[in-house]
């Protein structure tokens, strides 16, 4: 017995220490770091090393605890700001958005399989989520800076629709269960009942469950080990009694997540960090444990129609829904098709799988097999080209600042304080003799093993450490300071040849450089213009053309507006065109001229046709982008 | 492409003596009128109302101040070295102590444009302003500025 229980923690510690030791390697190829660990739990299982694993209810209940703390982590790292951004985007693609995914996945996989139009549904259901997990490790640590709308939406997307797909994938198989005993008719009002109920009760108990545990957090002073300890039992405790009231637990430990995240509870830092630990165990528990469960010899005998179907699901449904939802919020073409492509499937789906079986549908093997090679094939292809998709599309927002070394300390007790350390980098501004604001003098410098006070330390040396007590809000503006300068900074074809003050009017321009400018726009500043183009959409290095120059956001402020603007001389060369995605303004557009040509043909048949005027010859403010 | 067809061996200044933005512009303007043969006001108007849209200064010490003229017959540079560095509203803050004008015909349209282009391209090429800062004379000035052009040309 006792000899059992040590060879079981042997071999679930071994592979934990395997998968992170992989994980070193994985960085290096720019493999997605969740497809390593899902492969350590496939070779050490019953096809590769032998372990044998088939306890589906067990992996199902690991899954489901990792799920929680993986889903409250992300909602604890997800900015107000970030969801401001991308709220409305984000909640139709997690709801709409997982139901047309699921719909045309079920189509594909009716017609691809031999299958009732139920099991391909489920099998629809269970691949229709995005995977925070995936999404969120390959956009912070892929070390590519997007766009922030897409990033953010994508981010709260995918921490947000797992919840819906959990839910359908349920609900279906609920109905497999009960069989054609109870009339359709009544099936589907009790699906929808049921559906309000975990959504309305998975939010509200959420967000009432986050605003407790924050309370809690902050106003009671626990042993500090413990205070993280208590925060992710009682996010649990949220889980299962939102699940037993009928809620969605998945998405009350988000909300829960969200709130608490917002809110500066004491030891705040520790807590992330504790979290960011916790909510890696748990993927690798997670993937190890799906890994285990798989019998990858199966896997021949659905492979090519698998395939195909992760390709129906990677290039024709997700894409379609995507689409879809971000219809009414004008998004760029580019935009929708990077959102499209980072779609990337998961352990959710994996998860999911796991539910027909349980619940004894006869396909569930199948099932089983086939989503498991769709989510192989999301995060291979999907996965892989992440970045180089992001270039192409040039959606990467080309970075001003280099990189900075930077550990924060906790001070006790206290939220809106810290202590930072950098360490001075010769070429940073501060290395290169720049003052530092009276708001952030150093406490200490340690120089050579020895401790100096700032005022006798003299000028900053190369390698020194700076110990800075500061507001939490400042330390954005510290890094400036410390940063090392970025390689693309002085870059002028990304931040053009000139700075231009963002009050010049464009009359003056015009005149300055010799171009025509509307009388209409002669008064309008550049940054009117330039916010006016981009629609409320501004990223640093977005040019708009403007005559025979381009305009360059150089820096947004904190209300993500026009702080800073640069003049390029030269247009930049014309972006690639996708003939997809159109969005609201050029489906708009497209049927004006639509109708136009069709009136001017019904025109001519009637009359001669009437010379026209050329009065677009130079336009402003048109973008380039 | 070849920096001799904007600026001729006399239109070096290898040591302009200014204190501030303004006098730099005023003692620039002075040099271009005797060069041009146009209105010293006319010009340094010009100048600093581009300035007003935003500073020329394009940092690392360098600015480019430039200008349309309606009676110029031809692009015309000046370069500048000044011994002393000024404050010059310069993006990245720091002081200037390399100058470059350029003026431009009312007519020129894009190749205003592209002189200028050209110019700022040239100034930043890696090592070309530590050359310039360490040239006293006029005729070595002259050379960096015309022998880096024919190089970046190639």
């Amino acid at each position: 017995m006792l000899e059992a229980m040590s060879l079981a923690i042997l071999i679930g510690s071994l592979l934990v220490v395997g998968a992170v030791f992989t994980s070193l390697f994985s960085a290096r190829f720019g493999a997605p770091i969740l497809l390593v660990f899902l492969l350590v739990g496939l070779l050490a299982g019953e096809d590769g090393l032998g372990i044998e694993f088939s306890n589906f209810a067990g992996a199902y209940f690991i899954g489901s605890i990792a799920l929680a703390i993986i889903l409250f982590e992300s909602g604890f790292e997800t900015r107000w700001q970030t969801l401001k951004i991308a709220l409305g985007p984000s909640l139709l693609l997690a709801t709409l958005g997982v139901l047309v995914t699921a719909g045309l996945v079920g189509l594909g996989a009716h017609l691809l399989f031999d299958w009732s139009w139920l099991a391909s549904l489920l099998l629809g259901t269970i691949v229709a989520s995005t995977d925070a997990a995936a999404v969120f490790f390959l956009l912070r640590v892929g070390g590519i800076s997007l766009r922030d709308r897409v990033r953010s939406t994508l981010e709260v997307e995918s921490g947000s629709n797992d919840p819906m797909a959990i839910f359908l994938t349920i609900a279906l198989v609920g109905i497999a269960g009960a069989g054609a005993a109870r009339g359709e008719e009544q099936a589907i009002l009790s699906l929808m009942r049921s559906l309000v109920t975990q959504i309305g009760f998975g939010g509200l108990l959420g967000l009432l469950g986050g605003v407790v545990i924050a309370r809690i957090a902050k106003a009671v002073e626990f042993e500090p080990a413990l205070q993280p300890i208590v925060v992710l039992a009682f996010a649990l405790v949220l889980f299962a009694a939102t699940n037993m009231v009928g809620g969605s637990g998945f998405l009350a430990v988000y909300c829960a997540g969200l709130v608490c995240g917002n809110t500066r509870i004491r030891h705040a830092l520790a807590v992330r960090r504790f979290q960011r630990g916790m909510s890696w165990l748990a993927q690798i528990a997670m993937f190890l444990t799906l890994g285990l469960l798989a019998a990858p010899s199966d896997f021949p005998a659905v492979l090519l129609p698998a395939i195909a179907l992760a390709l129906v699901l990677m290039l024709l449904a997700r894409p379609l829904a995507v689409w879809l939802c971000l219809l009414p919020f004008g998004f760029s073409r580019h935009e929708t098709a990077f959102i499209a492509w980072v779609g990337l499937r998961g352990a959710v789906s994996i998860l999911l799988a796991i539910v027909p079986l349980i619940g004894g549908v006869p396909e569930g093997r199948a099932i089983f097999n086939v989503a498991f090679v769709v989510v192989l094939v999301s995060l291979i292809v999907q996965g892989w080209t992440i970045g180089r998709v992001a270039r192409f599309l040039g959606l990467v927002v080309p970075s001003r600042q280099g990189l900075v070394e930077r550990i924060e300390l906790e001070l006790p007790g206290r939220g809106d304080h810290e202590v930072v350390a950098y360490r001075v980098h010769p070429d940073s501004a501060v290395g290169r003799g720049g003052r530092i604001p009276r708001w952030a003098r150093p406490s200490l410098v340690l120089r050579d093993g020895r401790s100096l006070r700032f005022e006798t330390a003299g000028r900053l040396q190369d390698g020194d450490q700076v110990y800075i007590v500061t507001a939490t809000d400042h330390i954005r503006l510290l890094d400036h300071l410390f940063a090392r300068p970025a390689e693309t900074a002085g870059d002028a074809a990304l931040f053009g040849d000139f700075g231009l003050s963002a009050q010049a009017r464009m009359g003056e321009l015009g005149d300055a450089y010799g171009f025509e400018v509307p009388e209409a726009v002669r008064g309008q500043t550049v940054a009117d213009v330039i916010r006016e183009t981009l629609d409320g959409d501004i990223e640093e290095g977005d040019r708009v053309a403007c005559g025979p120059v381009d305009l360059i956001v150089r820096r947004v402020d904190e209300d993500r507006d026009v702080a800073e603007v640069g003049l390029a001389l030269e247009r930049s060369g014309p972006r690639p065109r996708l003939p997809l995605f159109q969005n609201r303004r050029e489906i708009a557009a497209w049927l004006r001229t639509r109708r136009a040509a069709r009136k001017a043909r019904r025109d001519a048949a009637a009359a001669p046709p009437v010379p026209k005027r050329d009065d677009e010859s130079t336009k402003v403010g048109d973008n380039a982008a | 492409m070849d920096l001799s067809d904007l600026l001729s061996p006399d239109a070096i200044i290898p040591s302009l003596k200014a204190n501030s933005k303004r006098q730099a512009l005023q003692e620039l303007a002075e040099k271009a009128a005797t060069l041009t043969g146009l209105d010293e006001r006319q010009i340094f108007d010009t100048l600093l109302q581009r300035e007003r849209l935003g500073s020329t200064g394009v940092g690392n010490g360098i600015a480019i101040p430039h200008g349309k003229l309606a009676n110029l017959k031809r692009i015309q540079g000046l370069f500048a070295r000044l011994p002393k560095p000024i404050d010059f509203e310069a993006l990245d803050d720091q002081p200037i102590d390399i100058v470059f004008l350029l003026l431009a015909p009312e007519s020129a349209g894009a190749d205003h444009l592209k002189a200028l282009a050209r110019v700022a391209r040239l100034l930043r090429e890696p090592g070309l302003a530590g050359k310039l800062r360490a040239s006293t004379d006029a005729s070595a000035l002259y050379a960096v500025l015309t022998a880096s052009a024919t190089s970046n040309a190639a």
